[in-house]
């Protein structure tokens, strides 16, 4: 099954309204350009088309939703929309980017026969919001490219050859070049390519390229890539007795645990993802994902973690009539050091902020464990960002504010007021320190002052004014950062004042 | 309270500074500086710049801030950056060899220094250390650079400015050495900080968003008023004042620069002077065998007097030396410039402008108030000029001989694709905004063009990226070596300007560009290529080789040949040097030339200036009455009484009372205004620059005061001051329309009697001219020369012309007409065929081509020599082994490649053919592609392109063709577009207005549908008056054969190319 519009159809099924108004255009990247990555039936009968810059797409047609491409979430309805398919047959493999294999053998005469069952099936996918093309063969590659170049054929047996023969070469399946060079040739559909000489073709373009045109004619076979992905390594146990207990079940797991770890400790492996399946003696399937902030292959630690995720579930593990199977799979891993606890304490911490990390993030969510990383600007509110603890990567190139040298007063406040607070003062001018200003109502007359450091906005952002900060000591010894907001020449008003922190 | 700025580093800093060096001129002018510092980083590029900004303030105010040149050094060791001030000449120098050595160690654009090198060179210098962001202890680096030693105060707003003032003071006082206040300037006001940020970005390769820390923290880093110095600095007055007393010591005046020409060698107990004089007299009586006139001999005594007293007779001799080498090694040239107009350079050979015959005004620099430095452009040979600039580097070497600079500068199309780049915006939409820029016009996008490229004017970045693009529009972005500007000296040249390696091995050049070099007076010499001459040298040679004749030189071409004139009048011009343009051919058949000087004028009309000047139409109007009556008298303007009425006549009768010529504009000014020789040349001046400054109106009034006091009708000299005004800086000068014209006739004798040696010449020659090969193989054609496919059994590297059976001269296309093909694999092919290649097979053992190149010429359908076509070709090359084989091997694997037996592969159709031709050789000799759409071109009434002609004037006509040449003439208000199909060419105009409408149409399209007006000249000059465009390029698909494929999973015809994309002139 060959599902053209794809990305389209997924967007129009979550949002109704780009049915209508403007033709649909998916913007993928290619390397530093935008390209047409996808369009629906109206984009493309103006003559828009897959692969186009998308400068040159807005160039011809002026009003276009343009959406970006999101592969990943394709990936995931396509992988979905399989598993929605095995009510047809137990095996069906996606076959990204815009495909579906389904193996017929032995399901057909549920649903009166092939033809019958090749509607049946597109009707089904189509009353799902999904423009689909289909035609069966013996193998998957023909039936890949049937559906492309010729939908609704069924190839009888031993005439699937026949049936390809009209196709284009560009229906092979192959690499671009050879496509092109076929053409060249005068050889423009499969037919024309099969009478070639077996040797002829492979002197010009190599034995895989024969292997991949055997293949498509139904002269070798090719087996059907399973759905999920596999893992780097697993462990698992099988039970003669579905097990019920906790007890039992927590035995289960550690053992796993220790059993992945060891073989990861051998290989000099550590885990980023871990994923834990519950095979129920009834059929059902339990899977649990975790991720881990840093690599890891301590057993023990992964125990904790599982733990924490199984006590956090919405829905708790039900044993129900027992599990038959459970396993551990090493979904991700990464090369890591040996675990030796180092001497620097320092770095011993940072691994105890990061396990915590690890369990708080398990136990709430990703997107609820925070950390700040410097970012860097000038702008003092915008100089820390918050990201989940757990990102990859949280390491900035950029320092916290400027560096001190020994023996200098710090450049910024302990605390920074998220909302600058507005105080009225009174200050020389053109660029002279607060003398006396009132802020929360109390005045404040200061003692010392240092400055003005003088901050630009920045100005594609905005049009906000310059400010002029200054740390201030008042006659009470508090010690605050004030700015002026606008220089005295930039505007005829006189420029406000705020409060921006406190210093310890 | 005075102050003057040392620290400003420019935008010749590239991507650091902000502001060009004039913006500071002016404004240390208004800010009331006594002098401006200009430090640009391990660089003098952009001091002229300022000066001449300075300069141009002290004419028109009368005062101006002094420039004190100095650079800023950045040194690669970590010491931290120290302004430079030479006192004197001398340290100028010393600063300059400094430079230089920095620059010649490091790759091109870079410079290596250390700390080491600036006190090797320190004598003389002045230094102000610039302490970094966070200042270290600088107390023994102050002390090391000794007594002429500041340390810069700069109050950058950072917060602890006072604290680290105290810093620096105290340093300042532990090594003994003043404190000097800077603003260490980016640019000139602080409004460009916005700017400054986007250069930062681009610079740092980010986005503005990216950028953070790297952008300076706030806009204080502009020239600020001495008052507000005065104030920041307030607690620290002396350092103001230093700036004052700093300047005091700066006594260098880059005004006073003086170059040494070069020293010719002069035989012993002679003059330069004499020598030049002797050599004249020599030359002056080879030219004139028969007597030297007495115009002539008068002349050139007046020339040598002057060149005596200017005392650049070093000069000529140098530029004699330089051509006399040329003419030794028979490399073409040709001499032009402003002092190349003179009997003097015709008698050194310099040029082939009889001053017998021509005006050769030698006032254009014959000018004792303010010397300009003469000038002589010399044209050699493009292919072979390389000889003649290793011949001058050889002769005086690289520390006295280097390349002017050319300042490359941001336009239009490079600020928008780097601006959008900083804004955010991606590479596909900067890219197509740049492309709706035609060529280096435009000052800036238009909101139209913002639509045209598919994006919203009114997006907010969109708006910002056009609006920035059109400030940094013009800014200069790196130096290059310029094409072919020499600078020679008797010293070292790297006393006078730094210079440093360009990407060229073994090649230099200076920092300083053409325009600083006149502003400083300093001389060059212009080595340039000219395609054209190579052209005629491939000629000649062919035509010496296959005729028997004696060898043809450019003076023994024979002269004033009716034929040749006769083809020109019927605008029978492609590849014609100079007037096979569409508005030089246009202007042939109303010209209808007759005569050399004829061609003199042809090629000095179609100029922008006497375009504008409106010249065109009388001078036209009065040749047509000459032709029909040669004996018709012209009325001249005549002045009162007791002035010559001839006057006017003598200065304008060769171009029938028009003024064509710049020298005739001046000369006018001479005569009928009465200026000066000093005023004429501040006239050309200020024509030349007249776009930039706006100074020609000062001439207004003098001009017209002038010629009305001398009797003349005020509206007449109104129009004459008007047609000057036009001239701009577009103007042809005689002397140079008439060393072009030498090139038009030879030339167009060459195609007249040699067509097939003279499309070879020109197909081996290119890049050059206005055609692409397709239609100089076309055109050849239509002059009955048979022309043959490039073929790896017959074909040279080269086009070559070979007899077929009947004896009859082809032109055999070279290999080089087949696009990717490398000039060692076409010359393995040339070198291995001995007396012939037995078949294929043979063909690749012996050539040992690889893959790629096989292919390559499969695809040209090269192989037909060896009985293969297009198709059967690639399936053959196909089969052979990927890559060469190891020599061991050799031998053994040919047999394995045995012969194979195998079924035909389809016919490939014609259209098919022609447009695989096109992708490989641009053309093809098959058929024409719009030959196999006519069916349906003749179904939707379109008119074929030679019909268009035999159209009534000002029919409705629809016409479509191959868009061949688009061309705006530089301030033209219209298109030019030529489309071209199976029956000939046809010219389209688009009013500029229009063109806004069919921009997309007119830039992008491959095959184009022009409907509108057929208009005829009586001459018989057919044009096409568009009114609409449209942009069938899509129709080529039909061609392809693939038509009938289903759509699904192929590239769209528009990302295949099938026709070459036009040439386009500006």
């Amino acid at each position: 099954m060959w599902l053209p519009r794809f990305s389209t159809d997924r967007l129009k099924r979550k949002d109704a309204s780009l049915s209508e108004g403007a033709p649909l255009v998916v913007a993928g990247r290619a390397g530093n350009a935008l390209h047409v990555q996808a369009l629906d039936v109206r984009a493309h009968r103006l003559g828009l088309y897959k692969g186009q810059p998308l400068a040159n797409a807005r160039a011809m047609v002026q009003a276009l939703t343009i959406i970006p491409a999101d592969d990943r979430h394709d990936l995931k309805l396509l992988e979905q929309i399989a598993e929605w398919c095995d009510r047809f047959t137990p095996y069906v493999a996606a076959d990204p980017p815009d495909g579906l294999i389904l193996d017929i053998t032995g399901a057909a005469h549920l649903f009166g026969g092939e033809a019958a069952m090749l509607t049946h099936v597109t009707q089904k996918i189509e009353a799902q919001g999904f423009t689909v093309q289909a035609a069966m063969a013996g193998t998957a590659s023909a039936a890949r490219a049937l559906a492309k170049f010729a939908p609704g054929h069924i190839a009888a047996p031993g005439a699937q050859a026949e049936a390809l023969a009209r196709l284009p070469v560009a229906a092979l399946g192959v690499e671009d070049k050879i496509i092109a060079a076929l053409r060249r040739a005068g050889l423009k559909n499969i037919g024309q390519v099969a009478q070639r000489q077996r040797g002829e073709l492979a002197a010009r373009f190599g034995k895989s390229f024969v292997t991949a045109l055997e293949i498509l004619l139904g002269q070798h076979d090719q087996p059907v890539s399973p759905r999920r992905p596999l893992p780097d390594l697993m462990a698992e146990q099988r039970f003669a007795e579905p097990i019920v207990a906790e007890g039992a079940i927590a035995a289960s797991l550690l053992a796993l645990a220790q059993s992945l770890s060891s073989v990861l400790e051998q290989r000099g492996l550590g885990l980023r993802r871990l994923g834990a399946s519950f095979f129920r003696a009834d059929g059902q399937v339990r899977r649990l994902d975790l991720k881990l902030g840093g690599a890891s292959r301590d057993a023990a630690r992964l125990m904790r973690l599982l733990h924490e995720k199984l006590d956090a579930l919405a829905d708790p593990l039900d044993a129900g009539f027992g599990f038959d199977v459970i396993r551990l799979e090493a979904m991700l891993t990464e090369r890591t050091e040996a675990a030796i606890t180092s001497f620097d304490s320092n770095e011993n911490a940072k691994r105890e902020i990061q396990y915590l990390a690890d369990r708080l993030s398990v136990r709430h969510g990703e997107a609820r464990v925070l950390r700040f990383v410097a970012q860097d600007t000038h702008i003092p509110e915008a100089q820390s960002a918050a990201i989940p603890a757990q990102a990859r990567d949280f390491a900035s190139q950029s320092q916290w504010s400027p560096r001190r040298q020994a023996g200098d007063p710090p450049l910024r406040p302990l605390r920074l007021f998220e909302k600058p607070e507005e105080v009225s003062a009174i200050a020389a001018v053109p660029d002279g320190p607060p003398l006396r200003f009132r802020w929360r109502r109390a005045p404040f007359e200061v003692m010392h002052a240092e400055g003005p450091e003088r901050i630009a906005m920045e100005w594609w952002e905005n049009q906000k004014p310059t400010r002029d900060y200054f740390r201030v000591e008042t006659r009470e010894g508090q010690r605050f950062w004030l700015y002026r907001d606008g220089l005295y020449d930039q505007s005829g008003l006189a420029p406000r004042w705020y409060m921006h922190g406190v210093f310890a | 309270m005075s102050y003057i700025e040392l620290a400003v580093t420019t935008n010749y800093s590239f991507l650091r500074g902000g502001s060009h060096p004039q913006e500071y001129s002016e404004r240390a002018w208004t800010l009331g500086y006594p002098a401006i510092g200009i430090a640009d980083r391990n660089s003098l590029a952009g001091v002229v710049r300022a000066y001449s900004g300075l300069d141009q303030i002290e004419e028109k105010e009368g005062g101006a801030p002094r420039l004190l040149v100095g650079a800023r050094l950045v040194f690669r060791d970590g010491t931290p950056d120290i302004l430079v001030y030479p006192k004197d000449r001398a340290a100028y120098g010393r600063l300059c060899q400094l430079l230089s050595l920095g620059k010649l160690r490091a790759p091109k654009g870079e410079c290596f220094l250390d700390l080491a090198d600036l006190l090797a060179h320190r004598e003389g210098l002045l230094f102000i250390v610039m302490p970094s962001k966070q200042p270290e202890n600088l107390t023994s680096l102050l002390k090391s650079l000794g007594s002429d030693t500041w340390l810069a105060a700069v109050m950058p707003h950072r917060g602890e400015d006072r604290r680290r003032m105290a810093a620096l003071s105290r340093m300042a006082n532990a090594a003994r050495v003043p404190l000097i206040a800077v603003n260490d300037v980016l640019y000139h006001d602080a409004e460009r900080r916005q700017l400054q940020d986007i250069v930062t970005c681009i610079r740092e390769h980010v986005t503005l968003a990216e950028a953070g820390t790297r952008l300076q923290v706030n806009a204080e880093r502009h020239l600020k008023p001495a008052a507000e110095m005065a104030r920041l600095f307030r607690n620290y007055p002396q350092a103001v004042a230093e700036t004052l007393r700093f300047a005091a010591l700066v006594t260098f005046d880059l005004g006073k620069l003086k170059q040494n020409y070069p020293h010719e060698p002069v035989p012993p107990g002679k003059t330069a002077d004499g020598h030049l004089r002797d050599l004249t007299e020599t030359g002056l009586c080879v030219r004139y065998p028969n007597g030297v006139p007495n115009k002539v001999r008068v002349l050139a005594e007046k020339e040598l007097r002057f060149i005596a007293d200017g005392g650049i007779a070093h000069y000529f001799l140098t530029v004699h030396d330089i051509v006399a080498f040329a003419r030794s090694e028979k490399i073409l040239c040709q001499g032009r410039g402003s002092a190349a107009n003179s009997a003097v350079c015709y008698a050194l050979d310099i040029t082939a402008i009889d001053p017998n015959v021509f005006d050769v005004l030698f006032e254009r620099f014959l000018n004792a108030e303010r010397r300009e430095p003469p000038d002589i452009d010399v044209d050699f040979e493009h292919e072979r000029r390389e000889e003649v600039i290793q011949y001058i580097y050889k002769r005086y070497g690289y520390r006295r001989a280097a390349l002017t600079a050319t300042v490359i500068c941001y336009r239009s199309r490079s600020a928008i694709r780097e601006v959008g780049k900083v804004f955010g915006l991606t590479e596909d939409v900067t890219g197509k905004l740049a492309d709706t820029v035609w060529g280096h016009h435009g000052d800036g996008l238009s909101e139209s063009q913002v639509r045209q490229a598919g994006s919203d004017p009114a997006n907010d970045v969109v708006a910002r990226a056009r609006h920035f693009a059109g400030e940094l529009a013009g800014f200069p972005r790196h130096l290059s070596q310029h094409v072919g500007g020499f600078v020679l000296t008797e010293d070292y040249l790297d006393s006078i300007v730094p210079i440093g390696p360009a990407a060229m091995a073994d090649r230099y050049f200076i920092e300083w560009d053409k325009d600083d070099l006149d502003t400083l007076r300093i001389m060059k010499v212009d080595v340039l290529a000219l395609g054209m001459l190579t052209c005629v040298r491939k000629a000649f040679h062919m035509i010496d080789t296959y005729s028997g004749a004696p060898p043809l030189e450019l003076a023994t071409v024979p002269q004033e040949d009716p034929l040749v004139y006769n083809m020109l009048c019927k605008a029978d011009a492609i590849g014609v040097f100079q007037v096979e343009s569409r508005a030089q051919m246009s202007m042939l058949p109303r010209l209808r030339p007759e005569k050399f000087y004829d061609l003199v004028i042809e090629v000095a009309i179609v100029r922008p200036g006497p375009i504008q000047g409106n010249m065109v139409k009388p001078y036209l109007k009065r040749r047509k009455q000459y032709l029909a009556d040669r004996n018709t008298v012209f009325d001249y303007p005549k002045p009162a009484p007791p002035h010559d009425p001839d006057e006017l006549k003598y200065v304008l009768h060769k171009t029938l009372g028009v003024p064509l010529f710049q020298e005739q504009a001046m000369k006018l000014a001479m005569v009928a205004a009465a200026f000066t020789p000093t005023q004429a040349n501040g006239l050309r001046r200020a024509m030349a620059t007249f776009r930039n400054v706006g100074t020609i109106h000062s001439y207004e009034q003098p001009f017209v005061d002038g010629m009305v006091g001398r009797g003349y009708d005020p509206t007449f000299a109104q129009d004459c001051f008007e047609q000057i005004k036009g001239f701009g800086s577009y103007g042809f000068p005689e002397s140079h329309a008439a060393s072009f014209s030498l090139l038009v006739y030879v030339s167009a004798w060459i195609k007249k009697h040699h067509p097939a040696a003279f499309a070879a010449a020109l197909l081996n020659s290119q890049p050059m001219g206005f055609y692409a090969p397709a239609e100089i193989v076309r055109d050849a054609r239509e002059h009955d020369v048979p022309v043959l496919h490039p073929d790896a059994a017959f074909s040279d590297w080269d086009s070559t012309l070979e007899r077929d059976a009947q004896g009859v001269l082809c032109l055999r296309l070279g290999l080089r007409q087949i696009d990717g093909l490398a000039l060692k694999d076409g010359e393995a092919v040339m070198t291995m065929r001995g007396d012939g290649y037995a078949d294929f097979a043979d063909f690749a053992r012996r050539t040992q081509l690889g893959r790629r190149a096989l292919v390559t010429l499969a695809e040209a359908d090269a192989f037909r020599g060896f009985g293969l076509d297009r198709r059967e070709g690639l399936w053959a090359v196909r089969r052979l082994p990927d890559d060469k084989p190891l020599p061991l091997f050799e031998q053994r694997s040919a047999p394995d490649q045995g012969a194979e037996d195998i079924a035909p592969l389809p016919q490939m159709p014609l259209s098919e053919h022609v447009l695989a031709d096109y992708r490989t050789i641009r053309l093809s000799l098959k058929a024409y592609p719009t030959q196999f759409l006519r069916p349906g071109f003749d179904a939707e009434g379109f008119t074929p392109c030679a019909r268009v002609g035999d159209l009534k004037d000002g029919s409705f006509v629809r016409c479509a063709g191959v868009v061949l040449v688009r061309q705006r003439p530089g301030e033209g208000k219209a298109i030019f577009i030529t489309l071209s199909d199976e029956t000939g060419i046809c010219n389209v105009v688009i009013w500029e207005r229009l063109f806004e409408n069919f921009r997309k149409e007119v830039m992008g399209a491959r095959l184009l549908l022009a409907e509108g007006r057929m208009q005829k000249s009586p001459e018989g000059v057919v044009h096409l008056m568009a009114s609409s465009l449209t942009d069938r390029s899509a129709d080529l698909r039909l061609l392809s054969g693939e038509i009938l494929a289903p759509v699904a999973g192929h590239r769209h015809p528009r990302n295949v190319r099938i026709l070459p994309p036009s040439r386009d002139f500006h």
